[in-house]
């Protein structure tokens, strides 16, 4: 049994840019920088074909790949091109190494929970509550501003919740083109056959993962509009097609009270 | 209300009924290679598996079936091939059992006895059992090596080695070796600080990268440094798109043909013996006739110098030509099918 | 990887036994972990449902299973099991009880209770009302579970290449085209682990389709 605690409490490894909370900020970084980016993306994309029913199924199947496409291969893959694109667009191969290759697989990565999610959410609303707004005189932007997007936000931030999860878990392969991260841990124990600093490295990607998590779970309770907490998602009958519809559920979403 | 139950109950027995087929299906490991087109007639050698070892003159019996196993790397699974194919020609049924991962995962592999025959690198070989006794001098290692086994209980035996050696390769571009002069590793000190320095993650541990770097009056760790595993497609292109300057590369690595890469002379001798060999358990050989098993192989390793390594490999790295093809085209060539 | 074309077709005709075979152990890859995925998590959710307490802890496991890099994770199991099936497949499954478990547990949870005293009124077990009741309505949110499981394994079983040969599956094949510089063995194991991953969710929504009749019939449901 490798030891893991020893490793974790060597004031050592607290310490200068090779430490744990250099590496946790390197790794916080390019995981805020992804999910930012996807959410960018994709949150604009998923309000559009929510809101809509437009282009779903394309949108979902695109999203699909994304999570289909194994990260390690295509960072590895976006490697050369992001080495040869360096002189022509004019930025420092160097990131063109370390940083390009994981930033990019990390967004792919992280898109699809978001869109999926916006789109579920939104689809969840009430169709009759819109309908209400309409006649009510609302402006489209509007309904998805002040109905929709309100109801929607529990959904939303659930699939916010998965895609940093994810990210945060796979960005330790970042480690292998020399990026920083916790990921060094792992890939360095790996190296130098230094089981304590491999598992402590697990350790606290894990540990990391579920204080996000844990984090965010409150802000998605905290912004969960009164009327919907701890109720049975109501099911509605909807126009569109059902092969589409997406649960919410999937994104952590407790709407119902499990004490039968 | 039966057919949504009859349906949850279909659901489970075809879910149970698959895990259960696909269970059976997977637990035969072995893959033999593709489109392996042995032309050898391969003899009954089965049966004698099973029977006690003789130390009698060759006879078909004393053909064992025999378990190769490699690397997950070409060279390695090169290596294995050709000795495969060599040894059925020669009569032995073979069962391959290629790419086994690293050699950290392969080795415990051996030495639990799931395969009977591994091609190995003298020098890496014996550091891995001891980095202090790692020499330049392959026959040395393979005398090291050797001793190892014996010290474990009598486990292998390591066979003669070949002269093609695959060692480390201290690697800069072209225009690098242009602008700053560097011929040889010694001159390197004068510029380190010039350079971004591409090292494995576990050079601080290996003496044969930090002490070696050291012994050449390189300040360790360098000013730059980018952690990349050595030999990899990922340290190749960091090299050739200038993300770092210097690089670790393997001497037969077609990369290095490809690219136009300058290798820099090893002028003080650091970098280990790398002599391919190939190991055999002992349990195995005492199946068969030893000398006659080894000559098969003995064969096999005397004609392959390090210039027919880097061509094979540009063969599998470059043309992308299939393994099993270059195999039986050089042991063709080299008269060892006939 | 320069002069050469991207991809080299050549190659794919004269090797789609190569093609064919690795295809296949990526499907072993990917349907071994899902199908004891969800048979482990439906004993969870159901557990969780009787023992609502469970809940919480049952997916903060998962959760905790989840986030364990793969790497790690075949550290841990490759002196133990060896380079088999398994020490592919544990990581593989534990992965997905994190989204499988949730999804069931929602599935079972979301049966009205009025339903539920019905049946309860109507004389049936608590293992029948399980069964013929709480189970098939549980079923569309359960497989929304299993496509989005199965779409994560189908992308997550390269990382299985670190096996080697026999289990590698197209992550071999990416595997070796990054190692060879030959980037047709990269995109054909990229892509077919995308189509492989398409056809696998096109499949689940037919089999859907057919498992549950009564929900394309969706007029009046409340």
């Amino acid at each position: 049994m490798p030891d893991i605690l020893g490793w974790l409490l060597d004031p050592i490894n607290w310490s200068g840019p090779e430490g744990i909370p250099s590496r946790l900020i390197e790794h916080l970084q390019i995981c805020l920088l992804a999910v930012g980016t996807a959410t960018a993306i994709g949150l604009p994309v998923g309000l559009y074909v929510g809101h809509t029913g437009r282009f779903a199924g394309l949108a979902i199947n695109l999203a699909n790949i994304g999570r289909a496409v194994p990260s390690y291969a295509l960072m590895v893959g976006i490697l050369p091109i992001a080495l040869n694109l360096a002189p022509s667009v004019g930025y420092d191969p160097d990131l063109g190494l370390t940083f390009l290759p994981l930033f990019l697989a990390m967004t792919l990565l992280a898109i699809p929970p978001i869109l999926v999610a916006t789109y579920a959410g939104l689809r969840e609303v009430d169709r009759d509550l819109i309908e209400a707004g309409r006649g009510m005189g609302l402006t489209e932007r509007q309904i998805l501003g002040r109905l929709e997007v309100p109801l929607a936000v529990p959904v939303i931030i659930g699939g916010f919740r998965t895609s940093t999860l994810q990210v945060i878990a796979t960005a330790t392969i970042g480690a292998i083109l020399s990026f920083g991260g916790l990921g060094r841990f792992i890939i360095d124990g790996l190296a130098n056959k230094d089981d304590a600093m491999l598992f402590a490295g697990a350790v606290l990607v894990t540990v990391l993962a579920l204080l996000v998590d844990a984090v965010l779970a409150v802000v998605q309770r905290v912004l969960t509009p009164r009327a919907l907490r701890g109720k049975p998602a109501p099911r509605r009958p909807s126009d569109d097609d059902d092969e589409d519809r997406i649960d919410p559920a999937m994104f952590g979403v407790r709407t119902v009270d499990v004490s039968a | 209300m039966r057919r949504p139950d009859m349906r949850m109950n279909r659901l489970f027995a075809l879910a149970a009924a698959m895990v259960v087929v696909l269970a059976a299906c997977s637990s035969s490991g072995t893959t033999p290679a593709p489109s392996a087109a042995s032309a050898a007639p391969s003899a009954a050698a089965s049966e004698a598996a099973s029977a006690a070892p003789s130390s009698a003159a060759p006879s078909e019996a004393a053909k064992a079936e025999v378990r190769i196993g490699s690397d997950n790397f070409y060279e390695s699974k090169l290596m294995a091939e050709l000795y495969a194919q060599a040894l059925e020609h020669a009569g032995y049924t073979v069962t391959r059992q290629f790419g086994l991962g690293s050699r950290q995962t392969r080795v415990p592999i051996f030495t639990k006895g799931l395969v009977d025959l591994v091609p190995e690198y003298v020098g890496s070989g014996l550091g891995y059992y001891d980095k202090t006794l790692v020499t330049g001098d392959g026959e040395a290692n393979r005398t090291a090596l050797q001793a190892q086994y014996d010290k474990a209980d009598n486990l292998a035996t390591v066979l003669a080695i070949a002269p093609g050696q695959d060692t480390n390769a201290a690697v800069v571009r072209q225009d690098t070796a242009a602008s700053l002069n560097l011929t040889k590793m010694s001159d390197l000190a004068a510029v380190q600080d010039k350079l971004k320095w591409g090292l494995p993650p576990d050079c601080d541990k290996n003496p044969l990268c930090k002490d070696a770097l050291e012994s050449y009056g390189i300040k360790y760790p360098p000013k730059v440094r980018r952690a990349l595993a050595a030999c990899d497609a990922p340290i190749a292109q960091a090299l050739q798109g200038k993300a770092i300057d210097f690089a670790w590369l393997c001497s037969t690595q077609p990369a290095i043909a490809q690219f136009g890469f300058k290798v820099l002379d090893d002028d003080k001798k650091t970098q280990p013996a790398e002599n391919l060999a190939p190991v055999v358990r002992n349990d195995y050989l005492a199946k068969v006739d030893k000398a006659a098993f080894s000559a098969v192989l003995d064969a096999v390793s005397a004609k392959m110098t390090t210039d027919e390594l880097t061509k094979l490999g540009v063969k599998v790295g470059v043309d992308n030509e299939d393994l099993e093809d270059v195999a039986k085209q050089w042991l063709t060539d080299n008269g060892l099918l006939s | 990887m320069e002069g050469q074309p991207l991809v080299d077709f050549d190659w794919i005709l004269s090797h789609l036994d190569d093609v064919v075979e690795r295809l296949v152990q990526h499907v072993q890859l990917s349907i071994i972990p899902v199908v004891l995925g969800f048979l482990i998590s439906l004993f969870l959710a159901i557990w969780a449902v009787r023992q609502p307490r469970v809940y919480g802890p049952v997916v903060a496991i998962s959760g905790i299973l989840y986030t364990i890099p793969s790497i790690a994770a075949f550290a841990l199991l490759i002196p133990i099991f060896g380079l088999t099936l398994i020490t592919a497949v544990v990581p593989l499954t534990t992965y997905t009880l994190l989204i499988l478990v949730r999804n069931n547990a929602s599935g079972f949870a979301a049966v009205p209770a009025d339903v539920l005293e019905a049946a309860e009124g109507m004389g049936y077990t608590r293992w029948e009302r399980m069964r013929r009741i709480e189970l098939p309505l549980a079923v569309p949110l359960m497989i929304a579970g299993i496509r989005l499981a199965v779409v994560t394994t189908i992308g997550l079983a390269t990382v299985a290449a670190i096996l080697g040969d026999s289990f590698g599956g197209l992550g071999q094949f990416i595997t070796e085209g990054l190692q060879t510089f030959f980037p047709t063995k990269i995109y054909i194991g990229a892509v077919l682990s995308v189509a492989l991953a398409f056809l696998a969710d096109f499949l689940i929504i037919k089999a859907e389709r057919r498992l549950t009749p009564w929900a394309t019939a969706r007029a009046g449901r409340v």
